[in-house]
């Protein structure tokens, strides 16, 4: 396959590569672009590490051709939502209930609870977890990272063992 | 020649006044500590270098803007080391995180004083530094009381500075006392008149928590290097040590947009190329023929281990077993066999190497710095003083990074390139052919016990070829532990919880059978028989948690308990409520609760983090976690054919922390509580179905095919 042209609107910006149309998205924000913010965690779409926003929704980026989002969609990673000095609402909330070990996993983790609470900002505990289970964390860091979205969800009578 | 420390650290801070210390030393110190050279092994008379050893020379730096530097080649894996060192640093120097710097994991900074695995870093570690820390404050004093002239009883060490009590406005900033001066202290071995730490308030945040959350945290895989290209091997199709390449066609390959290189070396085929998905690409696109393995496809596990065993060691041994044995009033015996696990951190391993004329750096996410100088320093034939490797910031390890090769490899790579190379490993190629497995392990026990349940004999039969076995949990007075190395082909690692995973289970299942041989409640047999008293309170405050024998069970339910003694510092007891789906075979954890003795927490969140994390990995063992191996192929390709836990299956958890046995010490917990998990879940499943496992993941095929045979 011969590369092509691709524009891209990452972040607000626009950002032009150069790839084969196939190249996962994943390493057009790593390789080409430099935002090695999501990280590459199986390249089989099983593990939820390298999840971005496309529009709005999550998407696990290496699973997502650079050309079937080269046509203005945009794509928010997590450098995208917050930066040191200004975070998120989720991010904020992730680093206040330490909810991470490594911390790997944790950008796909971030990505994937904003866009849950985006278009349902007062989740269940039973619904976040539906909406986060495809998102593996090795440190099996689930209960921390449970009372932060719930944090964000309203009240929450979260166990503190 | 490398820098001595001292040069490298000349651009830290200007003068600096250091202190080397050691715990319990008590031999003669040879080493010139003045100029802090990179330690340097003999070599072997051949010139090879020798293994990594452990010289457990901690040091500390205090420099002239008053910053204070802690070094040490453990490393950060995500259990939070970095975050207890600032912690307690932080307390015992009454300074704040920003006078502070904890530099992990770099050979040419950091004393050889250990690879990071064990749970032993916090234990080891970071409380040599807290007891080092009391007495430099009064080493401190001393020097103030040379610089001043003041009496050194009149000096007391607040907060970074030496302040006279006498006049409050006497004071001088510790930073103006460094002078180049190299002080070096052996601290006693008996840690009893230190004063132990606190807990760090609640709130307390991982010192990395900002750069986690913005996914600004740089990890190997993050860095880039000008002129950097991604190197990949191929993997054979077969098992490595099975097979070798017959044919090879490139072409294609070669074609691949951004490679820059295709060829053979070695075993296998090499690719150059400017991208990660180029590499993959071209290896893909590699037209290449292996030899099939001269062995049956077909394995049976069991058959095989005892097939080719051979004993190994007495791994203990008390009285008579075999005439106690007879004596007994009831004897149990059963077999128990886990299965191949992988350790599956999140980030694949990784690394960058940059091979020039005279020096070689790696930086890789790594539990064994010195390990990776050696191999890699092996694989280039260079010298190991000319390698430079700096751990950085892992994805996980839980073992999989410690024994490993990812670091020699990219240099290699880097070698053959003339650039530097980043190697990341994909991951199917790190399951497949990259990994070390968690053993799998048979276990053959035999109990005697009276009919009023004392314990009288042992004999366990273990075959397995990572040997340390677990720490005594009973009091019995004839035992005889016997371990057989195996001829099993595949190569075997440490994986979190290791290598005792397999025992606890095996022996805390049969706990219960014997106790229900004889009619006894598994909980007060226990408390009959534990070799340690400290286990009798937490097992009274876990069954508690529980509401043991209070609340009533729905049908299908069970709850059980495993308990564990990791090195004699950390003691739990876990407790687990189960509920068994007798139509699709599946286990649902219901609940978790977790009593432990683990010393001092220092930091709430992260010991937390930790120990829930390992309860989870616990019931990953218990319920799903098997490599799906075969006489010629690892079938296991990634996630989709590995479940590890995930949020659904995560039950709540309850913990509970009591510090009976040594008050004081921070002791660590990150492996212990796991294969208490794993044994309490099984005892679990056995009071909901009445099934015992002996063979474990309990997979809901291996629970319906039970529930068949009845």
């Amino acid at each position: 396959m011969a590369k092509k042209r691709y524009g891209l609107n990452v972040n607000g910006q626009r950002r032009e590569v150069e790839a084969e149309p196939d190249e996962p998205l994943l390493w057009v924000l790593r390789d080409f672009l430099g935002l090695t913010g999501t990280k590459f965690g199986c390249g089989e779409g099983e593990c939820g590490t390298c999840s971005v926003l496309i529009d709005g929704d999550e998407y696990p980026s290496c699973q997502v051709a650079v050309e079937d989002v080269a046509a203005g969609e945009q794509i928010v990673t997590i450098e995208g939502l917050g930066r040191p000095g200004d975070l998120s609402p989720v991010q904020k909330a992730f680093m206040d209930y330490t909810a991470f070990g490594c911390g790997y996993c944790t950008p796909g983790m971030i990505i994937a609870a904003t866009a849950l609470l985006r278009s349902n900002p007062r989740p269940t505990r039973e619904q976040i977890i539906a909406a986060m289970d495809h998102h593996l964390c090795r440190c099996a860091t689930y209960p921390n990272v449970l009372v932060a979205i719930e944090s964000l969800a309203g009240p929450n009578d979260a166990e503190d063992g | 020649m490398s820098p001595t420390r001292r040069e490298v650290l000349a651009g830290m801070g200007g003068a600096t006044l250091a202190y080397a210390f050691q715990v319990g030393c008590t031999r003669t110190e040879t080493i010139d500590y003045a100029n802090f050279p990179a330690p340097e092994r003999k070599e072997k008379p051949d010139g090879r270098p020798n293994k990594p050893g452990v010289d457990h020379r901690d040091w500390l730096l205090i420099s002239s803007d008053g910053t204070v530097s802690a070094f040490t080649a453990r490393t950060e894996m995500g259990q939070g080391l970095t975050t207890v060192m600032y912690n307690l640093l932080s307390q015992a120097l009454e300074l704040p995180d920003e006078r502070i710097r904890v530099v992990l994991g770099d050979t040419e900074l950091c004393p050889e004083d250990g690879p990071t695995t064990g749970s032993a870093a916090t234990h080891y570690v970071a409380w040599s530094f807290w007891r080092a820390c009391h007495e430099i404050k009064k080493d401190l004093v001393l020097l103030a009381a040379e610089a001043t002239g003041l009496p050194s009883e009149d000096l007391e060490y607040i907060a970074g500075e030496i302040v006279s009590r006498s006049d409050g406005d006497r004071r001088i900033p510790m930073g103006e006392l460094a002078n180049g001066q190299v002080r070096r202290m052996n601290l006693d071995a008996d840690d009893s008149s230190v004063p132990p730490p606190t807990y760090v308030d609640k709130g307390t945040l991982s010192v990395h928590a900002e750069a986690v959350v913005t996914g600004t945290l740089q990890y190997t895989g993050d860095m880039s290097i000008e002129g950097c290209l991604y190197g990949g091997l191929l993997i054979p199709p077969y098992h490595r040590d099975m097979t070798r390449l017959l044919t090879k066609r490139l072409g294609r390959a070669k074609k691949v947009p951004d490679i820059v290189d295709v060829q053979r070396k070695s075993w296998t085929i090499v690719a150059f190329g400017e991208t990660y998905t180029s590499v993959q690409k071209a290896l893909a696109a590699a037209n290449t023929e292996w030899e099939v393995p001269d062995r049956p496809v077909e394995l049976d596990n069991e058959r095989e281990i005892r097939s080719g065993a051979v004993l190994r060691q007495v791994m203990e041994q008390k009285g008579d077993v075999e005439a106690r044995l007879r004596a007994s009033d009831i004897i149990h015996t059963e077999s128990y066999i886990t299965q191949y696990g992988s350790q599956f951190p999140m980030q694949t391993d990784t690394a960058i190497a940059k091979v020039e004329p005279d020096r070689t750096t790696v930086w890789v996410g790594t539990q064994s710095p010195f390990l990776v100088r050696y191999n890699t320093a092996r694989s280039i034939f260079q010298p190991e003083s000319k390698v430079r490797v700096i751990g950085l910031p892992m994805g996980g390890g839980f073992g999989a990074k410690a024994a490993h090769m990812v670091g020699a490899e990219a240099a290699k790579l880097s070698e053959m390139s003339g650039t530097p190379v980043k190697y990341v490993y994909s991951r199917k190629e790190e399951v497949q052919h990259r990994n070390r497995y968690k053993e799998s392990v048979v276990i053959d026990i035999s109990t005697g016990v009276t009919p009023d349940g004392r314990l009288l004999a042992r004999k366990t039969d273990i075959f397995q070829d990572e040997g340390h076995g677990t720490e005594e949990l009973y009091d019995i007075p004839d035992v005889l532990t016997l371990r057989y190395e195996t001829r099993m082909p595949f190569k075997h690692g440490t994986m979190r919880g290791t290598s005792y995973v397999q025992t606890v289970f095996a022996v805390e299942s049969h706990t219960d059978m014997v106790a229900e041989a004889i009619g006894m409640d598994p909980l007060a047999f226990r408390k009959r028989n534990v070799v340690l008293r400290a286990f009798r309170p937490l097992i009274d405050s876990c069954a508690e948690m529980m509401r043991y024998g209070v609340d009533e069970l729905p049908e299908d339910h069970g709850v059980g308990f495993g308990i564990i003694n990791h090195g004699g510092r950390q003691l739990g007891v876990v407790g687990a409520e189960v509920s068994v789906d007798r139509a699709t075979g599946e286990i649902k954890v219901v609940r978790l609760c977790g009593s432990f003795d683990i010393g001092v927490v220092i930091n709430r969140n992260t010991a937390r983090m930790g120990i829930r994390g390992s309860m989870i990995w616990g019931l990953g063992y218990a319920l799903f976690e098997e490599v799906q191996l075969d006489g010629h192929r690892c079938h296991t390709t990634g996630f989709s054919s590995y479940r590890i836990p995930r949020f659904s299956d995560t039950p709540p958890i309850e913990l509970a922390f009591l510090d009976n046995q040594h008050p004081g010490a921070p002791r660590g917990c990150g492996e212990m509580p796991l294969p208490a998990t794993l044994a309490a879940i099984c005892n679990a499943v056995y009071k909901a179905i009445g099934v015992r496992f002996h063979t474990i993941p309990m997979t809901p095929e291996r629970v319906l095919a039970a529930l068949r045979e009845g």
